[in-house]
């Protein structure tokens, strides 16, 4: 073989292998970002679901796909507090772990029955919790859906009071207050801490409606503003006309014994 | 996020298959596939007509690529195990590789698709979605990436059609049609040689023709005639207009009753002219105004016939779910009323999300 033939072959070698090489690599690189991709996903869709125990399930995913309407807006929304009655002097009875357990549980239970109903949890302070209905997008039965979660946070309480007794365990008593008002809603906070809620006079009002169902004896208050948008199944006790504290006049509260099947 | 195939949860089918010889038959003739949804829906005639219609509708305005990239995302979207299994397959089928569906699936931005095509994606995923619901303004911006008008009113019409048939099969559970994902899963390479041949032959089934019947004024006739008469002209327009013809017709529920569920679905959804539509379907009933503002503000009416009542409430989650819970309602909801009457029940609901959601072009 002459080196004219030699040099004929290395190139055809060349011709074949350079663009074999470049193929090869090139689909190297794209398995790679392939790879690179799935794993930045994976870790996205970890993050969202820790993120998830922190916030409502709708807002992570707005928060995640930057959309932009988590952006301050006035909107109509109804309040619920809820605050457990004695459970700080219970506190000091029992050991922390199993206080824990038990507020542990009794949010869940809580949380529960604010969900099916269309509400989220936006605060924990204590032993205390404040839910929000239509705060993530308009809903025009809010008022409904925060009586109806409180009826059935009432019922889970029961049967929850039921496992503790079985467990000779203290039983849990609650007050829950609702109101609804145009709020502002939105992300607020500071640097590290920031989270979805609402500001605005009727989540103060909300928050002394929970407080007067201790004055009045009963578990469960709500305000005119609610009472309208409730149906004759529902039975309501008028309570006297109570002034709270920011109320140059007295409010007009509404126990809530029950409702129709 | 959206959640993947394998992410959604899914219960028992809540239906029994009905075979029926005589309606398999008239189903192959008119290619559909018999599949596990169409022996589910077999007893209700409307019903089974608008499934039917779903799977063999042609499409004029976009073309079958189009078609597939928005029946995968919409079944996405709406968490439907059953469809968007069958859509995945199907595109697998057609020699989509794996990883351009894991893309739109995943992140459309990372896909091989063209920024028109993307702009289908958002338009598809938003009005899938309804939160909120999109409005004109969105169609718009669907024309400013170069779809014409009847295009875009032909994406509309079906995404909001998957919305119907994603609802239909998530409602009873339809179990997945896992022979065929698994027989296209296992000839994959067959399929990448055969894939041209394919999906020639696929777009030729979902291309249609204009349809000379489907005129403005034919579709405005009948229940929601304000909102179908943007899709004058389309073939599929028909599938929607018999749908709500058939459901108003059909007596296995009081007309009254599906009008209420179509008006609570509009008020969840806040269209106007959805819930103006079945105010004149109730007044037509002789229900009143201050009637139909309270069975509005309390979901109940004393007009609603005994169990019909438990629909009013479960009719509102199925505007926005999870796939669990509200299984779970409606097989309460099956115990309570029976197998009729919850199938008549799952197929208004669904329909109702759909029309309301179409009504974006009118508003």
């Amino acid at each position: 073989m002459n080196d004219s033939a030699a040099g004929w072959i290395l190139v055809g070698a060349l011709a074949f292998a350079l663009p074999a090489a470049a193929t090869w690599l090139w689909a190297r690189r794209a398995r790679q970002a392939e790879q690179l991709h799935a794993e930045t996903r994976r870790r996205l869709e970890q993050l969202q679901r820790e993120f998830e125990r922190f916030a409502p399930p709708d807002l992570v995913e707005r928060l995640t796909e930057g959309r932009g309407d988590v952006a301050p807006q006035r909107r109509q929304v109804t309040m619920l507090f809820a605050d457990l009655r004695g459970f700080t002097s219970m506190c000091d009875r029992l050991d922390p772990a199993l206080t824990v357990s038990i507020l542990n549980d009794y949010f869940r239970h809580m949380s529960g029955a604010i969900g099916r109903h269309h509400g989220h949890i936006t605060e924990l302070v204590g032993d205390g919790l404040l839910a929000l209905f239509g705060a993530l997008e308009s809903n025009p039965w809010q008022g409904r859906d925060a009586v109806l979660a409180a009826l059935d946070m009432r019922a889970a309480l029961a049967a929850y009071n039921a496992q503790l007794a079985a467990k000779s365990l203290p039983q849990l008593q609650f007050g829950i207050g609702i109101h609804s008002g145009e709020v502002i809603a939105g992300v607020m906070g500071a640097g590290e801490l920031n989270k979805f809620t609402v500001t605005g006079d009727p989540i103060n009002v909300a928050s002394r409606v929970e407080g007067l169902t201790r004055d009045l004896g009963v578990d469960l208050l709500i305000t005119e503003e609610i009472r309208t948008s409730l149906d004759a199944g529902f039975h309501l006790r008028p309570m006297p006309p109570t002034r709270v504290k920011g109320k140059p006049e007295p409010i007009q509260t509404y126990h809530v014994e029950s409702k129709d099947a | 996020m959206a959640q993947l195939l394998n992410e959604i949860p899914w219960g028992e089918p809540l239906l029994a298959p009905d075979i029926d010889p005589d309606w398999e038959a008239e189903l192959k003739r008119r290619g559909g596939n018999g599949s596990e949804l169409d022996r589910r829906v077999a007893p209700s005639p409307w019903l089974r007509e608008a499934c039917l219609g779903m799977n063999t509708g042609r499409a004029c305005a976009i073309s079958a690529h189009l078609f597939n990239v928005a029946a995968l995302v919409t079944s996405q979207e709406n968490a439907c195990r059953y469809c968007y299994g069958a859509s995945r397959a199907y595109m697998q089928n057609l020699g989509y590789s794996e990883s351009f569906i894991r893309r739109i699936e995943q992140d459309v931005h990372l896909s091989e698709l063209n920024e028109k095509e993307r702009a289908l994606v958002a338009f598809g995923r938003n009005l899938a979605r309804s939160r909120p619901r999109p409005a004109l303004a969105e169609r718009d911006a669907l024309l400013r990436h170069g779809y014409t008008l009847a295009a875009a009113h032909e994406i509309a019409l079906w995404i909001a059609l998957g919305c119907f048939y994603n609802r239909v099969s998530t409602l009873i559970a339809s179990p997945p049609e896992r022979g065929y994902e698994q027989w296209v899963s296992a000839k994959r390479v067959k399929f990448l040689l055969l894939a041209p041949l394919m999906r020639f032959q696929a777009a030729r089934r979902r291309r249609g023709k204009p349809d000379p019947a489907a005129t403005a004024e034919a579709l405005r006739a009948g229940p929601f005639g304000p909102v179908l008469a943007p899709l004058a002209g389309l073939p599929g327009a028909m599938i929607m207009k018999s749908a709500l013809d058939g459901a108003f017709a059909s007596n296995v529920l009081s007309r009254g009753t599906k009008a209420l569920m179509f008006a609570i679905v509009a008020r969840s959804l806040d269209c106007r002219a959805s819930e103006t539509e079945a105010r004149r379907l109730l007044a037509a009933e002789g229900c009143s105004d201050a009637e139909i503002d309270k069975s509005l503000a309390s979901l109940e009416s004393a007009r609603v016939p005994g169990t019909e009542s438990r629909l009013l409430p479960w009719v509102r989650d199925t505007v926005h779910f999870q796939t669990a819970r509200i299984q779970g309602r409606t097989r309460e909801l099956a115990a309570a009323m029976g197998n009729a009457a919850v199938l008549e029940a799952i197929g208004v609901a669904s329909l109702a999300n759909a029309t309301v959601r179409l009504a974006m072009l009118v508003e």
